[in-house]
């Protein structure tokens, strides 16, 4: 469902405002298919982490290099909700978020 | 108290004035009226003066005539001229049944409009306009100082939507006169059109008892998320930590020049304290963005110079605006604090809701592009802003004011590690790809040395590379072969827009799709007008009685658009080259099966960091 929508998405998004973008064409690239397999639902928790995800790809692969803001936003969400990620530094948890 | 006519006066002129001690009096001409009308002319006199500020009439020290016309044209209520005041006559029968029975009380209100409507025009001409030429009205009001014009205002208001009288759209005077109407007469005012409220009670030291607040959120129909196609928000201003000015960067595309300006709200998650904290809570962020809506598949640049799109505000999701600046468009963001305080910030949202439910204005792009508009809310929105010299035509012009003025801050970007992490900036995602794919290159052979290559690739070719990789290469593939799925659908789009422009109505693979597409694209809800989703009843700011409906309205537009999104995707489906959309296919697939594989990595031990904490 995600990945179809996603296309005529972006297929709107050029047709409708090529210069400015379009309301129709916002959700364009929002859904990163790499992220979508695991669960339908999701809380609010997870919502926080599953968006880190491209994040934690890019921070892993730079081995640290690159630390986005929705990645420092689940480093924090975590380390506040769940006791056992206190001690954990953040590729390890950028590796946690790769194996939700 | 009654005082006997001037010995001098016709016998058919009684004067007659209320209260005493008012400067302002009001004479009832009483030729050709009956007792009873005339009784009744009195008692209306008396309940306007009654309803205006004791300032009001202190200030109009002067007798005022009112006469009952039958002459005045269709649809005219009133007129001014001088000190002389008429009023349509069938007014009057309105007064004498709405006093006498309760159930005409709703006949009661037009006489006492028309009559306060003439006198706000008399005090605003016996003080030189002050009313009607105050800068701060005009800015509320929808006539705003335009750039490129020494300092001279628009002369059309273009706040159409959700006013309680489109009359007051003809001019300032009007717009004062009628404004006052319903400062004076609906208690709800103080509610539908806050900051304008707050001007005339200051203007005037005081105002007329006002009803009670919808809850303390503002409500603007914003874009959803996911496949929801629109949300409806209640929007606390107490829990918005900052505004920011949101830059997004210009690419190669020349319409991308100047840049594109939008305000971000920094909004605390439910229960933050504001803080700095609250920049973390990036999934309550919002970004208010003045947008051309064009309804068409082919930008024309004619159009957009002489303001043939609309230009409205949407409310966007910053994740959204992220994704699609910094993965669809490829484009950099900059996010720069505007220092304002705690009430700057809660009148600056106030007017945004304000826009959003009433503004319709035209887009051109050289006077009344996103930059303008953003600028015209904030000086709107933020009286001290007026005051400060930040006019500038292009999105990144107006930063670099902002920032001279001090409003502005800059120097989040000073440390660009920290500016990332913390959200002041969002790269382009272009500007990793190629360390992304030296990272993959510096654990397995591949057969591209540049992304731009390793993109371009038949995405079959590339599978088998693709499951080879450490944990880093995966996650590095995961980025680029995301990347390299937006090429294909950005490819497949361009190659469908040129069939439709080429062929158009001729191409029966696209008719459909383009009947959809613009089905979607003529829609009032997505088109950033939420004043069509409610009855013309209310105005301003909806209000208790009218979120229950709004609710229920973006529940059903919302179903309404997904079923017209998947329509128009299915279409388009059916429009694809096979060849174009097996690549795509083929793309998707590598993706998946990337996810799966980096999850699995991660979660197993292939080096020291493995386990998961």
């Amino acid at each position: 469902m995600i990945r179809t929508l996603s296309i005529l998405a972006l297929f709107l998004c050029t047709m409708a405002a090529a210069h400015a973008g379009s309301f129709a064409g916002t959700s364009g690239g929002a859904s990163s298919a790499g992220s979508s397999a695991s669960s339908g639902s999701t809380s609010g928790d997870d919502k926080v982490v599953l968006a880190a995800r491209d994040d934690a790809a890019a921070f892993v692969a730079s081995d640290g290099r690159i630390h986005g803001a929705r990645l420092e936003a689940a480093l924090r969400h975590l380390r506040a909700t769940d006791p056992g990620a206190g001690d954990a530094s953040d590729l390890q948890l950028a590796r946690a978020i790769l194996a939700r | 108290m009654a005082r006997a006519a001037h010995a001098g006066c016709l016998a058919a002129l009684l004067a007659w004035a209320l209260p005493a001690s008012a400067a302002l009096r009001i004479e009832v001409e009483s030729a050709g009226l009956s007792p009873t009308e005339l009784d009744a002319s009195r008692t209306l006199a008396m309940a306007a003066l009654d309803l205006l500020p004791p300032a009001f009439r202190a200030r109009l020290d002067q007798r005022v005539h009112l006469a009952w016309r039958d002459d005045l044209g269709t649809g005219v209520h009133g007129r001014a001229r001088g000190d002389r005041i008429a009023l349509d006559r069938a007014l009057l029968a309105g007064w004498i049944a709405g006093s006498r029975d309760p159930d005409a009380a709703a006949d009661h209100r037009p006489a006492l409009a028309a009559l306060l409507h003439e006198l706000a025009h008399v005090y605003d001409r016996a003080h030189g306009h002050a009313l009607s030429r105050d800068p701060r009205l005009l800015d509320l009001a929808g006539w705003p100082v335009r750039p490129l014009r020494l300092g001279l205002r628009t002369r059309r208001n273009d706040f159409h939507d959700r006013s309680p009288d489109r009359y007051e759209l003809a001019s300032p005077r009007e717009f004062v006169a009628v404004n006052l109407e319903h400062f004076l007469l609906d208690p709800g005012y103080a509610c539908r059109r806050p900051a304008l409220h707050r001007h005339f009670a200051a203007l005037f030291g005081g105002s007329p008892a006002a009803g009670s607040c919808a809850g303390p959120g503002l409500a603007f129909v914003a874009a959803g998320e996911g496949g929801e196609a629109l949300r409806l928000l209640a929007l606390e201003p107490g829990r918005v930590q900052s505004v920011e000015y949101l830059l997004a960067e210009a690419n190669a595309r020349p319409m991308s020049r100047w840049g594109h300006g939008m305000l971000r709200l920094v909004v605390c998650a439910p229960g933050r304290p504001r803080g700095h904290d609250c920049r973390f809570d990036l999934e309550h962020h919002l970004v208010l963005s003045f947008r051309a809506f064009v309804d068409d598949v082919q930008v024309s640049s004619w159009r957009g110079l002489t303001g043939a799109y609309p230009s409205r505000l949407f409310v966007l999701p910053l994740g959204q605006v992220v994704d699609e600046y910094t993965k669809v468009e490829l484009r950099g963001l900059r996010s720069i604090p505007l220092r304002l305080d705690e009430a700057e910030v809660g009148s600056l949202l106030e007017r945004a809701a304000q826009v959003h439910w009433s503004y319709d204005g035209r887009y051109r792009f050289v006077d009344n592009n996103c930059a303008v508009e953003a600028w015209t809310l904030l000086q709107a929105g933020v009286p001290r802003l007026a005051r400060a010299q930040l006019r500038s035509i292009t999105p990144n012009g107006l930063l670099r004011r902002l920032e001279r003025a001090g409003i502005a801050d800059p120097s989040v970007l000073d440390d660009a590690a920290v500016a990332v992490r913390d959200g002041y900036r969002f790269d382009s995602q272009e500007r990793h790809f190629q360390a992304m794919l030296d990272v993959a290159r510096a654990d397995l052979p591949l057969p591209a040395r540049e992304a731009r290559t390793w993109l371009a690739m038949d995405p079959v070719a590339r599978a088998p590379w693709l499951a080879q990789g450490n944990l880093r290469a995966t996650a590095a593939f995961l980025l680029l072969e995301q990347a390299a799925v937006r090429r294909e659908q950005a490819a497949i789009r361009e190659a469908l827009k040129q069939r439709f422009l080429r062929a158009g109505r001729r191409d029966e693979a696209l008719v459909a799709a383009g009947a959809a597409l613009h089905a979607l694209l003529g829609d009032g809800a997505l088109a950033g007008r939420p004043a069509l989703l409610l009855p013309a009843a209310g105005y301003g700011l909806p209000q208790a009685d009218e979120q229950g409906l709004l609710a229920e309205a973006v529940a059903v537009e919302d179903r309404r658009l997904q079923g017209l999104h998947a329509s128009l995707q299915a279409e388009a489906r059916r429009a694809v080259a096979p060849s174009r959309q097996a690549r795509l296919d083929a793309a998707e697939a590598n993706l998946a099966h990337l996810g799966t594989r980096l999850r699995v990595m991660a979660q197993g031990g292939d080096d020291d960091a493995a386990a998961p904490y």
